[in-house]
């Protein structure tokens, strides 16, 4: 096994294996604080010591959760109940669960009394970000769960511990950064291998995975491409489903870019310097935008996949659409007419947790693929 | 040079085989779908008829909902781009094609150079497709090549649920216990169809002229309340169904000129 197929593999196990590395890090010593999509703020938890740890569900059958939600809402959110339900975060000391849709806010109020076991700590963001009342807001609700945290060992907040937590979240986005950059111009990872680097990024410590990140870079930066693939751009939620992905790869397709939530959403604003490490995030929260659960009046996001998919010479995008996301699926309406105003093709693909078979979505993009 | 093309759907089997990319030799169409023995029943008649053997046929494409598995074809491609392949060589100035088969429904834009532009298609529901006609079929009684005959005898059509196939089998037995004729629920089962299909259609620019390809096409029934639903007039072959098998025919000779 060549090196690169080393650290691909790491990548893949933690990926795959979410629970090994939960229960790797109880066994450590460590608290880990669940955090539930789309943003919470991880820095201010790693600045307790804490291990923040990605919760967006899995692809499972939902039984219990049947319990507490509707069948028409999001199965991102019912499955991050259901695995609650389950015993699958047993053992983390919280969880985060911010406001930012509506869905979201019913799930934080159903943890309470479905997963007593695991305190949830409400994360309530502003819907209006740019005005100056923003930053007193935020202040308030990071307050908040800053005191929560505070209580499960009774340790002091301390700010310069969060700016040291900030430096090495930043320094994550950049290699993240980096990372999608080098695929653009050398897309010689497969759709899952790709995947699995995003998605590693949840159930490890900044840290640890950054360290890999660089050692990938190294190795795309120097890699060869024979530029073989049709270059597409993917938008949506999430899109972690291995055999949607092996689709992607059957039919020669390559994700250049994305504008997809559980991936590079993530990691395109740093936390900018300020007066304080906790005005710092706060700032950062403001300067986000270009995701449909961050409200905007001028729904700039449709420009912005219009704009990433020139960029990356992108021969056509495929909006990942999770079925009952109403904050994309309205969004989906404006990115599209812009897209076909650029006279770039489209295709929108709907899937949910709960999907085994994937035949038209398979008819679909390779189609899709054709027509490219 | 002999091409074939074999269209393997979710309940029918196609094959076409072409001369040199253009004149079509033989054909053939086997009620028995994907994981059936009708791909090779489907095969073994259109060698028949064409008076050739497997290995006189250099270049094999397949398509439909079991184009993945067939061992026998050198290369599949989608049923969408057969589909529009096939519509195109026969029917240069359509611009759009509705294609309705056993389980699926979609509709194909047709740019001005003649290719696949973009396309939509139902997902994870059979309402619009042909199994609902099979279902519907079934609740009445009737074979579904007779629907168009009891559709044809219809003066006051019912209104049936175009949302979903268990609910409106349920309408379906309601309306006949209420009264209503036969006739009339078959009218109004493939206005349903009709429905449902339309509200896709209308999500791409629907440009004539229209094509209705697929198993569902021979239904007169569904056909004239398309056109109704859609205000268009359709365009119509008796050999709807072979469209996906002649484009894969098509393409396998493109392809095998390419290789050569």
């Amino acid at each position: 096994m060549s090196n690169v197929d080393k650290l691909l593999a790491k990548f893949h196990e933690a990926a795959t294996n979410p629970k090994k590395q939960l229960d790797s890090y109880l066994k450590n010593g460590k608290k880990v604080i669940g955090c539930v999509p789309v943003y919470t703020p991880e820095e201010v938890i790693h600045s307790f010591g804490y291990v923040p740890f990605g919760v967006w569900g899995a692809d499972v059958q939902i039984k219990e959760a049947k319990r507490y939600f509707p069948a028409f809402i999001c199965s991102i959110m019912q499955s991050i109940l259901e695995l609650g339900i389950n015993g699958e975060y047993k053992g983390m000391s919280a969880i985060v669960i911010p406001s930012l849709c509506d869905s979201l806010k019913s799930v934080g109020q159903n943890w309470k009394y479905a997963v007593k076991d695991i305190p949830f700590i409400p994360m309530t963001y502003p819907q209006n970000r740019k005005c100056d009342s923003a930053k007193d807001f935020l202040n308030f609700t990071y307050g908040k769960v800053i005191k929560n945290l505070s209580d499960i060992d009774n340790i002091e907040f301390d700010d310069k511990k969060l700016a040291k937590s900030i430096e090495v979240y930043n320094k994550h986005n950049a290699a993240m950064r980096r990372f999608q950059k080098l695929l653009s111009e050398k897309p010689v990872l497969t759709a899952v291998e790709r995947k699995d680097v995003y998605k590693s990024a949840y159930f490890m410590l900044k840290e640890e995975h950054t360290d890999l990140v660089e050692e990938l870079n190294e190795y795309l930066a120097n890699a060869i491409y024979d530029g073989s693939k049709t270059r597409v751009v993917t938008s949506g939620i999430l899109a972690d489903n291995e055999n949607l992905l092996k689709i992607f790869d059957e039919n020669n397709l390559t994700i250049v870019a994305d504008d997809i939530a559980h991936e590079s959403r993530q990691y395109r604003t740093d936390a900018p310097q300020s007066n304080s490490a906790l005005d710092s995030l706060v700032e950062k929260f403001r300067n986000m935008d270009n995701c449909s659960v961050l409200f905007n009046k001028d729904k700039v996001r449709a420009n912005y996949v219009v704009n990433l998919a020139k960029e990356n010479n992108a021969a056509g995008v495929l909006m990942i659409m999770t079925k009952f996301c109403d904050p994309e699926e309205f969004d989906y309406v404006i990115i599209k007419k812009e897209l076909d105003n650029a006279d770039i093709p489209s295709l929108q693909v709907e899937i949910d947790r709960q999907m085994v078979n994937f035949e038209q979505a398979n008819t679909m993009i390779q189609a899709f693929g054709e027509v490219l | 040079m002999y091409t074939l093309g074999i269209d393997i759907g979710s309940t029918t089997s196609k094959c076409v085989i072409l001369k040199d990319g253009a004149k079509e030799v033989a054909k053939s169409l086997i009620v028995a779908g994907t994981g059936t023995d009708g791909p090779n029943r489907a095969l073994n008649e259109v060698l028949k008829k064409a008076n050739l053997k497997l290995e006189d046929v250099s270049y094999i494409v397949s398509t439909g909902y079991g184009r993945k598995g067939y061992r026998l074809a050198n290369t599949e491609i989608s049923e969408l781009s057969c589909h529009a392949k096939g519509v195109m060589h026969l029917f240069p100035k359509v611009r759009t094609i509705i294609d309705i088969g056993g389980q699926d429904a979609k509709v194909l834009s047709i740019n001005e150079r003649g290719r696949l532009a973009e396309f939509v298609m139902n997902d994870k529901c059979a309402a619009g497709t042909g199994r609902f006609l099979d279902v519907m079929a079934n609740v009445l009684k009737l074979d579904i090549s007779d629907l168009e005959k009891e559709a044809r005898k219809a003066t006051n059509p019912v209104q049936i649920s175009s949302t979903c196939t268990v609910f409106a089998e349920s309408e379906v037995i309601s309306q006949l216990s209420n009264g209503s004729s036969r006739e009339n629920v078959v009218a109004g089962i493939c206005k349903s169809v009709a429905n449902r299909v339309a509200t896709l259609a209308k999500r791409l620019d629907i440009k004539d002229e229209v094509f209705m390809s697929g198993g569902v096409a021979k239904n007169e029934g569904v056909r004239n309340a398309m056109e109704e639903v859609l205000n268009t007039k359709i365009v119509y072959s008796k050999d709807s169904q072979l469209m996906g098998a002649l484009g894969a025919a098509l393409f396998a000779y493109e392809k095998s000129i390419k290789e050569e």
